[in-house]
């Protein structure tokens, strides 16, 4: 019996040492690149790139006009597929691209001979008109929306694709016009989206919704795997052979010195054979596998490792233990997260009756002096966040840094006296719905703000926080104006204030992004002045005055832009960045 | 003859089950689960985009038109393609149910074998310290979350806190070799939490076995421990050990291990049934729900057979 036993021990002891010594083998002579995310891209044709996930694919993958400048901030566009910057007429409508010659198609079965073809101008006539096939769906339809000419007429008339679109056109095999309805300055950002990716007609004949899994584009990297656990891409081998000037990049010693770049100036990138992208959504195991080795960078910090990892926070450093095996890269985030009042609403918004009006008002910019933005940031965001009046982010080249804090500094006081002028009692009030998606953090979130609203005398039972299970349920609530009180986030898409003002533009109301159903003359008279002026003071101008007309309103409790902490091992060189719909970097990064 | 007739019987009261499965189950997705519509049309879509996503996912159409289309889908098992990734939903399950039976096939087999073994023990040395011994790790074992267990073993066996011996996540069959690297740490953690709910089950199986008469005569006849309990007590404790294991078959087959596979990244069944939930995957679920109703039927079948063939009476009526 003890021999058997000890039989029985010593197998299973052999059995976990064969089973840790048999780590698959690893090719010293691939260069591989590996990271994590902590969301998983469900689909990467460029109609669905709508998330940072499936954006940082399809611009790996597929050829955009334009991308991003890799180490610039603020960020600029340059050409990538396009040859150069556009032709623009003095009317600002007629764009002319041109396209550089000889860029091919990676090799696939869809094509006749399973050659890759040449990248022409057609495909990317084509792959603009398929947001506007309404046999598709696409996430990306609304940036071209009634913007090009005749192209909502040829979606209307049965998207043909042999029909021409007059503002659409291939003029030949190297050149597009596209005519604008109206001046679009934020037409050249939609260009480096992956929404403008461009695809073969052929891949779509032969995969049609299979392009959700499958990537047959003419970027620097092939998709060799997709799964919702992993991405693997290898080099496109017949990628143009553009070496990396990293003037012409932003590179500048003081700020991307300790990057270890500099190697790489004048090299054809990519500089890896391969991409692995790991996602991995709980927080917990992203960062074993980051620690581990495993990953050797991660999308971001986890809330929770913050003061286990960060020596201070104000300027975010890490401990030495921590530094001497990782790089940081920090900053605000591009984007905003924020509290909206639902104006349509008798009960809080905007009403006929001037003296409810008032009295609503009075509401709103009692709630917002009631909120306490410094301990909501200490609480849920580490005291990182950068919380600032209005909605124009610090990122943007628009932030006014001088615009008074006093919207977003905590006044329970005021917010009393608010409440008390305009005739509000405990008893009068509205019961309001605070809408949440269900979870912890959510949930305490919500508790937190309405503990907030009992301290000025708004009691809890007036704020019935509504929750519900997933975030499309929750989106559905927005756009179909359900809820009083919403929380809002918004990343940019572009980098423009336009983007976020667009936000409150009357006719983008439900089901529209303008959430808070905000409809004021003015603004959208402004809103429309500026949306087709180009970068100016004059244009900065009008953006701050819009600005200040959502904070006089009272339109939502706004706001505060999250801090982006990036880790990455000491033996990657570049500088990762995902935002703005980004993923252009991918290109650019070595490994020791 | 007979048996084939009571298999006839037995699929043809199947059916109901089968329709009131997927019945509640198509009820709870339609009037509960996500709308995927405004997820689909971006940022501002007018309401006619918004009519047109609903006409594409066929929320517009009555419910029982939509039911009569999953029935058909159900006896075709053709699901379409999924809403998320647009991949076919069987080639989905395709790729998924294997990995979720190679990954909990192991930790299952493992968890049953050594639970019946330590319960066998603990039968045996009933009121002694080694019965108590077992059922205290029994009990630390069924009070231990799932979650934590998967944490710490992460922590302890692939992190660089601990001895950093397997991954932390990922999959790969390709090989033996490689299997086993990326098996073993999510195998020990399942067995780890099953074997506290297995043991205690089976040792008050056992337990009953032991204190009849039939094994109190084999040990005045002076049989030995070993006989007994294999012989005696084993083999007339396999009704429960057999409803056990079938009943336990269709969520190792369909539903995996959802923890399991969402902290260690793999690739099965049981993540891609939680994804379709929260995204309101249709396609998906509805797959999922039809292949779990239809094996449970074939298991309750299987599971009468071998009553039969264990215990000759039992009757197949």
């Amino acid at each position: 019996m003890k021999l058997r036993l000890f039989l029985a021990l010593s197998a299973s002891f052999l059995l976990a040492m064969a089973a840790a010594c048999s780590r698959p083998g690893v090719d010293s002579e691939v260069k591989r690149y590996r990271h994590s995310d902590d969301g998983v891209p469900t689909n990467i044709d460029p109609l669905q790139a709508a998330t940072v996930y499936s954006n940082q694919i399809v611009v790996s993958v597929y050829d955009t006009l334009y991308r991003y400048k890799y180490l610039a901030r603020p960020y600029v566009l340059v050409p990538n597929l396009a040859a150069g910057m556009p032709e623009i007429s003095d009317d600002g409508l007629t764009y002319t691209i041109t396209l550089k010659p000889g860029v091919r198609f990676i090799d696939d079965e869809a094509f006749p001979d399973g050659k890759g073809r040449e990248v022409t101008a057609h495909d990317v006539v084509y792959s603009l008109k398929r947001h506007f096939d309404p046999a598709r769906v696409s996430q990306g339809r609304w940036l071209w929306d009634r913007k090009i000419e005749g192209l909502n007429q040829w979606m209307d008339a049965g998207a043909d694709y042999d029909a021409a679109v007059p503002g659409l056109l291939a003029v030949d095999d190297h050149t597009v016009r596209v005519r604008l309805v109206k001046p679009f300055p934020q037409f050249m950002n939609t260009l480096a989206q992956g929404f403008a990716a461009i695809v073969p007609h052929e891949a779509v004949t032969a995969y049609g919704e299979g392009l959700g899994t499958r990537a047959v584009g003419s970027g620097p990297w092939k998709l060799e795997r997709y799964t919702r656990e992993q991405v693997r891409l290898v080099r496109n081998p017949d990628f143009r052979k553009e070496p990396l000037d990293l003037a012409y990049e932003g590179y500048d010693a003081a700020l991307h010195g300790h990057l270890g770049i500099a190697h790489l100036d004048g090299k054809p990138s990519p500089f890896v054979d391969e991409l692995w992208i790991d996602f991995i959504q709980e927080s917990a195991a992203r960062w074993a596998s980051f620690t581990s080795g495993r990953e050797i960078q991660m999308s971001g910090l986890p809330v929770e490792q913050t003061d286990i990892v960060l020596a201070s926070k104000d300027p975010v450093a890490l401990k030495p233990e921590y530094a001497q095996r990782y790089h940081l890269d920090t900053g605000p985030e591009a984007g905003l997260v924020f509290t909206v009042f639902n104006m349509a609403d008798p009960d809080i918004g905007n009403v006929p009756d001037p003296q409810r009006n008032a009295m609503n008002r009075a509401l709103r910019c009692a709630m917002r002096d009631a909120f306490d933005w410094q301990q909501r940031n200490d609480r849920f965001y580490s005291g990182l966040g950068e919380v600032f009046p209005g909605v124009i982010p610090p990122l943007l080249a628009e932030f006014d840094a001088t615009l008074s804090r006093d919207s977003v500094t905590h006044n329970p006081e005021r917010a009393r006296a608010r409440l008390a002028e305009a005739g509000w009692t405990a008893e009068n009030l509205p019961t309001l719905d605070y809408g949440l998606v269900a979870s912890v953090l959510g949930r305490e979130m919500a508790e937190e703000f309405r503990g907030y609203m009992a301290a000025v005398g708004i009691p809890p039972e007036k704020i019935n926080i509504k929750s519900y299970a997933t975030f499309g349920d929750y989106n559905r609530a927005l756009r179909t104006s359900e809820l009083p009180i919403m929380g809002y986030g918004w990343g940019l898409d572009y980098p423009d204030a336009e983007n976020v003002l667009q936000l409150f533009y009357g006719p983008n109301a439900a089901p529209g992004s303008n959430a808070a159903n905000y409809r004021n003359p003015a603004y959208d008279a402004l809103y429309e002045q500026s949306s087709v002026m180009l970068p100016s003071a004059a244009r900065s101008e009008i953006y701050r005055q819009m600005n200040q007309m959502l904070i006089d309103d009272c339109v939502g409790i706004l706001s505060l832009s999250r801090r982006r902490i990036a880790l990455w091992h000491r033996d990657v060189l570049g500088l990762p960045d995902r935002q703005i719909l980004g993923g252009f970097w991918l290109r650019f990064v070595d490994v020791k | 003859m007979a048996g084939l007739g009571y298999l006839i019987r037995r699929l043809a009261t199947g059916i109901p089950l089968i329709l009131g499965v997927t019945f509640i189950s198509f009820l709870l997705m339609v009037y509960f689960g996500p709308d995927l519509s405004f997820e689909l049309v971006g940022k501002n879509p007018t309401a006619e985009q918004i009519a047109a996503a609903r006409a594409q996912l066929g929320y517009d159409q009555p419910f029982w038109v939509r039911y009569a289309a999953y029935l058909h889908e159900m006896v075709t098992f053709d699901f379409g393609r999924s809403v998320s990734t647009g991949q076919p939903v069987r080639g989905l399950l395709a790729d998924a149910v294997p990995v979720s039976l190679a990954l909990t096939l192991p930790g299952f087999v493992l968890g049953n074998l050594l639970g019946i073994a330590l319960a066998l023990l603990a039968a045996w040395h009933r009121g002694r310290w080694l019965d108590r011994s077992i059922m205290a790790f029994s009990v630390i074992g069924m009070s231990i979350s799932f979650l934590i267990i998967i944490i710490v073993f992460q922590l302890l066996f692939s992190s660089r806190y601990g001895l950093n011996f397997f991954p932390v996540r990922g999959w790969d069959m390709s090989s033996p070799g490689a299997y086993l690297y990326y098996v073993t740490v999510p195998t020990l953690a399942i067995v780890f939490v099953s074997l506290g709910y297995n043991t205690r089950f089976y040792r008050a199986v056992f337990v009953e076995e032991v204190g009849r008469d039939h094994v109190r005569t084999a040990r005045a006849f002076g049989a030995g421990a070993g006989i007994i309990l294999w012989k005696y007590v084993l083999k007339n404790s396999l009704i429960p050990i057999i409803t056990r294991v079938m009943f336990s078959i269709p969520s190792i087959v369909i539903a995996g291990s959802l923890l399991i596979e969402s902290y260690f990244g793999i690739p099965g069944a049981g993540k891609l049934t939680f994804d379709a939930v929260t995204t309101g995957d249709q396609p998906v679920l509805k797959a999922v729900v039809s292949l779990t109703a239809l094996m449970f039927v074939v298991v309750l079948i299987i599971n009468d057979l071998l009553y039969r063939a264990v215990d000759p009476r039992v009757a197949l009526t």
